[in-house]
């Protein structure tokens, strides 16, 4: 071979090695996006590099490698350590993927450091934010998480006796049609509503009133119609709103309309509609301890308390804030990502809108549940 | 005696051996519609089914609530629509794959002959048959856009460099009609392929000008001046027949957030997908890498088949180097990069032609058995990597949902589905309603699907945070579609349901799929999108791509005065500088 063709294949082996080299120890967003977490540096060199280490074996689910790395393993086994991220219950954690992680020095000595990691979750419902702080120790130059275990909570075994209200509806036949009832949907009446302008557009809040004796699936949809009435946008309330409502119950509503201002709007009309249901006043869900938290990190705080025999796998805790002239001035709502065991309380945290907490002098919550197997 | 024997096993192998080959493998493996599990096949024969029953209306209302198909080069699916007529769409599109594979040995034996022996080329071309990364694509990725057009433009090539290396008209018909079929078979083959497979062929040309006779020998301006013309003639065939797709692509480009894909991972931080987008495709080809860089350096004339092969081997390894980046930018992000590794093994075959002619003219029976034990590994790695990894697992029968969603005026609403998986095609062509999902991403305009980097809805899932805003965002705007049903095979979106308003209503398949809806929607209505193609549009889909294969069969048939081996072959200073026998030394 001559010199020529013995340099040039030496130079396109050496460059396709050259770029492989780069492209592994710098990856892409897109590449590192699949890597399975093994190329992220265990370095534990800091405090910080070993919580970030952590967090990427836990978004890459490398449970076993994030466990291996933990200096306290031994206080409990790795399924704990899975169970503890991922819930021991079917819930929203169980099915949920850790999108991002930010990691908040707190403190640090030559021995020893705090660090709090802030995890966002992904769940079927949306982000579902939550935060470890994790106290670190320096072993020969390495620095390892001390895990604070959450433990599993435990049921005891009891005998709870179920007494509530439940309402049947009996269809024409079962080859009817969902909808297809033939009687009139029960009476429902928006007692409130109001505008507010946010940043991302204009908001509509209020709350919808069950005025009839039976159960009703309600949902309310709006529309915008500018000053010469004409139609700007429809939207519904989608998931802020308890979408049944027993007798005599209340819940609020949130529509949000992206990119619209409120000046443009000269009219809005409101649709709410409703539709007979079976439904049952179980799980009952308690709520204590309940507290409105001022400015700065304005938010209604407490625990709900499932009552109930059956495990109640989601809920959906819905926050309406009112002002001294008892007027709607926000709604907000969390997803609790723990299943509400029988008895265990489990906390709950809506934040308020720096702006508007300023306004808020009473609320009001109300709880939806979703329990797996609930679905035909 | 001896001599004839000698002189006889040194003979090319036979097209018509080669082409039975194809018939031995893959003919068993079509016959079981072995790609009906891969991930692309069914959006194939659903595109087909369209074309079966709108022929010149490419507005395909089954999906995203009404999209155009001449986003996509239609070739393949209306020769699967025109044959379904006797064959059903099905064995349409196993037959339509099965001339692909067939094309393609041809298209590689011609293409080798540019570059190296006839019997190094045929043995390139019966290598083809066994080459995993066409039984990846066609088993396991289902591109049959991709494995279509590359046998074309192969076959196109040898044309391409007599008509610049020697001037012959006769080869600059073919060579233009055959490259727009090509592209009425998929597009970015032929973009591409022109900086992979075009420009090696463009410099081989200009490189060996002065060989041959006297009366053979061309200026290089008379060079540059041919190919600019094939160019200018070839684009404009091009932008004709295809022209809905290109008013389409300009009109409305695609600028929907990217969706990822696992063909853009680093394959050595990502070790599942460096084996399932580089061993599977490669197999026993990865063996042959130092030979190819050697003898393709060493080799002057094959040295822009190694730097073309080198290229697409650097952007087919996706995220593992920097280059697909790089060279593709934004296009990168829509493109996968599975296709670049297989024209990197096509351009390859010249090389592994020659290794094979060379290691069994020295080492004879113990090579022979060698090769085919490698060549029938890795077909046959490629071919049980549908199974081994599935793209679709799941076996379920869509027919029951389709009966539902026809009765009783279900159809009168649009429907998506959850944990369907690429079931969604099949689904498509079972049923008259309308869905707001679909698999062909890059013809979406809803912008509840483009503005949140994720692929179907029913996989939302697995697209994490941006799928499940992808799948809200649809669920916020159920009305404005007539979004009503939903049916759910993946009890993982039920809280989000349940929390939205929509309620079971109806079990399908032993309550594996349950029917949820909402109610107070409003029927669909007929999307009045302005991508709409205009009645013309439709005629000229209709007509020019099928047509322009149609045209390119006749013109193959002009006779060639003289075989294609004495019109383009040289002999090759490969056989001249390296004898068999220096490949171990």
């Amino acid at each position: 071979m001559s010199n020529g063709g013995r340099l040039l294949a030496i130079a396109l082996a050496g460059a396709t090695v050259a770029l492989v080299v780069i492209g592994t120890l710098w990856p892409n967003k897109a590449a590192a996006a699949f890597s399975s977490g093994e190329q992220f540096s265990t370095s534990a060199g800091t405090p910080e590099a070993a919580v970030r280490s952590l967090g990427e074996q836990i978004r890459a689910n490398a449970y076993q490698r994030a466990y291996d790395s933990l200096a306290n393993k031994g206080e409990f086994s790795e399924q704990q350590f899975h169970r503890d991220l991922t819930s021991g219950w079917p819930d929203l954690r169980t099915y949920a993927t850790l999108s991002d992680f930010q990691v908040q020095p707190l403190h640090a000595s030559d021995s020893e450091a705090d660090v709090r990691l802030k995890m966002q979750w992904s769940t079927v419902v949306g982000p579902s934010p939550s935060s470890r702080d994790l106290h670190l120790v320096n072993n020969g130059g390495r620095w390892q998480v001390q895990w604070p275990i959450t433990k599993e909570p435990v049921v005891p075994p009891q005998v709870i006796p179920v007494n509530y209200l439940r309402w049947d509806v009996i269809n024409r036949s079962s080859a009817d049609d969902w909808g297809a009832q033939d009687v009139e949907g029960p009476h429902v009446r928006i007692v409130d509503m109001h505008p507010v302008q946010r940043a991302e557009g204009l908001v509509l809040l209020g709350e919808l009133l069950n005025e009839d004796v039976i159960p009703a699936y309600v949902s309310v949809t709006a529309t915008l119609l500018s000053k010469d009435q004409k139609p700007i946008d429809t939207e519904g309330s989608f998931d802020n709103i308890s979408h049944q409502l027993l007798p005599k119950q209340v819940t609020p509503f949130l529509i949000r309309f992206p990119n619209v201002t409120l000046s443009q709007v000269g009219s809005v009309r409101m649709q709410p509609f409703s539709q007979l249901i079976s439904a049952s006043a179980d799980p009952v869900i308690e709520i204590q301890n309940e507290k409105l938290n001022p400015a700065p990190d304005a938010s209604v705080t407490g625990q709900l308390t499932n009552q109930s025999g059956q495990i109640a796998n989601v809920a959906h805790v819905l926050g309406t804030f009112y002002d001294q002239q008892g007027q709607v001035v926000w709604v907000g709502d969390q997803y609790v990502d723990h299943a509400l065991l029988p008895g265990v309380p489990v906390a709950f945290n809506i934040h308020i809108p720096e702006d508007l907490a300023r306004k808020v002098s009473s609320q009001r919550t109300v709880v939806a549940t979703y329990s797996f197997g609930g679905a035909q | 005696m001896q001599k004839s024997e000698a002189h006889l096993s040194r003979r090319p192998i036979p097209l018509s051996f080669i082409l039975m080959a194809v018939l031995l493998v893959h003919l068993p493996l079509l016959v079981m519609k072995l790609p009906l599990k891969s991930y692309d096949t069914n959006q194939h024969i659903f595109f087909a089914s369209h074309y079966l029953q709108h022929w010149f209306d490419p507005w395909n209302t089954k999906w995203y609530a009404g999209f155009s198909q001449t986003t996509y080069p239609p070739l393949p699916q209306q020769w699967i629509a025109v044959l379904s007529h006797i064959t059903g769409l099905e064995y349409g599109y196993m037959a339509v794959q099965l001339v692909a594979i067939l094309l393609l040995a041809v298209g590689v034996y011609r293409f080798s002959l540019l570059w190296v022996s006839p019997r190094a080329a045929s043995f390139a071309a019966l290598a083809s048959v066994f080459l995993g990364s066409e039984s990846f694509l066609v088993y396991s990725a289902g591109q049959l856009g991709t494995t279509s057009a590359a046998p074309i433009y192969l076959n196109a090539l040898p044309f391409l460099f007599e008509w610049i290396r020697f001037g012959r008209w006769r080869a600059f018909i073919k060579a233009s009609v055959l490259f727009a079929a090509a592209a009425a078979a998929h597009h970015a083959t032929l973009i591409f392929g022109s900086f992979f497979f075009a420009l090696p062929v463009v410099a081989l040309a200009i490189m060996e000008r002065e060989e041959g006779d006297e009366s053979e020998r061309s200026s290089t301006a008379a060079l540059i001046a041919r190919t600019v013309a094939i160019v200018v003639v070839v684009t404009a065939a091009i932008v004709v027949v295809l022209l809905p797709f290109w008013i389409a692509l300009i009109h409305y480009p695609v600028t929907q957030e990217p969706i990822p894909h696992a063909s853009r991972a680093n394959y050595i931080l990502s070790p599942f997908w460096g084996l399932n987008y580089f061993i599977v495709p490669y197999g026993a080809v990865i063996l042959a890498f130092p030979f190819i860089f050697w003898r393709g350096a060493a080799v002057h004339r094959l040295r822009p088949l190694l730097v073309g092969f080198w290229l697409a081997f650097l952007v087919g390894l996706g995220g593992t180097t920097p280059v697909s980046q790089l060279v593709l930018r934004r296009a990168g992000e829509v493109i996968t990069m599975e296709r670049f590794s297989y024209w990197a093994t096509l351009l390859a075959l010249p090389f592994i032609g020659v290794l094979v002619t060379e290691l069994i003219d020295r080492f004879k029976t113990p090579a022979i058995a060698t090769i085919c034990t490698l060549a029938a590994l890795t077909c046959g790695l490629a071919v049980a990597w549908s199974t081994i990894h599935p793209p679709d697992a799941q076996e379920f029968d869509t027919k029951p949902v389709a009966d539902w969603l026809d009765r009783d005026g279900h159809d009168h609403y649009r429907y998506i589905t959850l944990g369907f998986g690429n079931k969604i095609a099949r689904l498509a062509m079972q049923t008259d309603a309308g869905s707001v999902d679909g698999e062909w991403n890059s013809a979406r305009q809803l912008p509840e699907l483009t503005a949140h980097g994720a692929g179907t809805l029913t996989s939302s899932k697995f697209f994490g945070k941006n799928g499940i805003d992808a799948l809200r965002a649809m669920l916020e705007h159920a009305d404005h579609y007539g979004l009503k049903w939903v049916f759910v095979r993946d009890h993982y979106y039920d809280p989000l349901l349940a929390f939205a308003g929509w309620r079971p209503v109806d079990n399908l398949n032993d309550h594996t799929i349950i029917v949820w809806s909402k109610d107070g929607v409003p029927p669909a209505t007929p999307l009045n999108a302005p991508q709409i193609p205009p009645h013309w549009q439709g005629l000229l889909w209709g007509l020019l791509p099928f047509g322009c294969s149609i045209l390119a069969i006749l013109v193959l048939l002009i006779p060639e005065r003289r075989p294609l081996e004495s019109r383009i072959a040289f002999p090759s200073p490969a056989e001249e500088e390296y004898v068999p026998g220096r490949l171990a030394s």
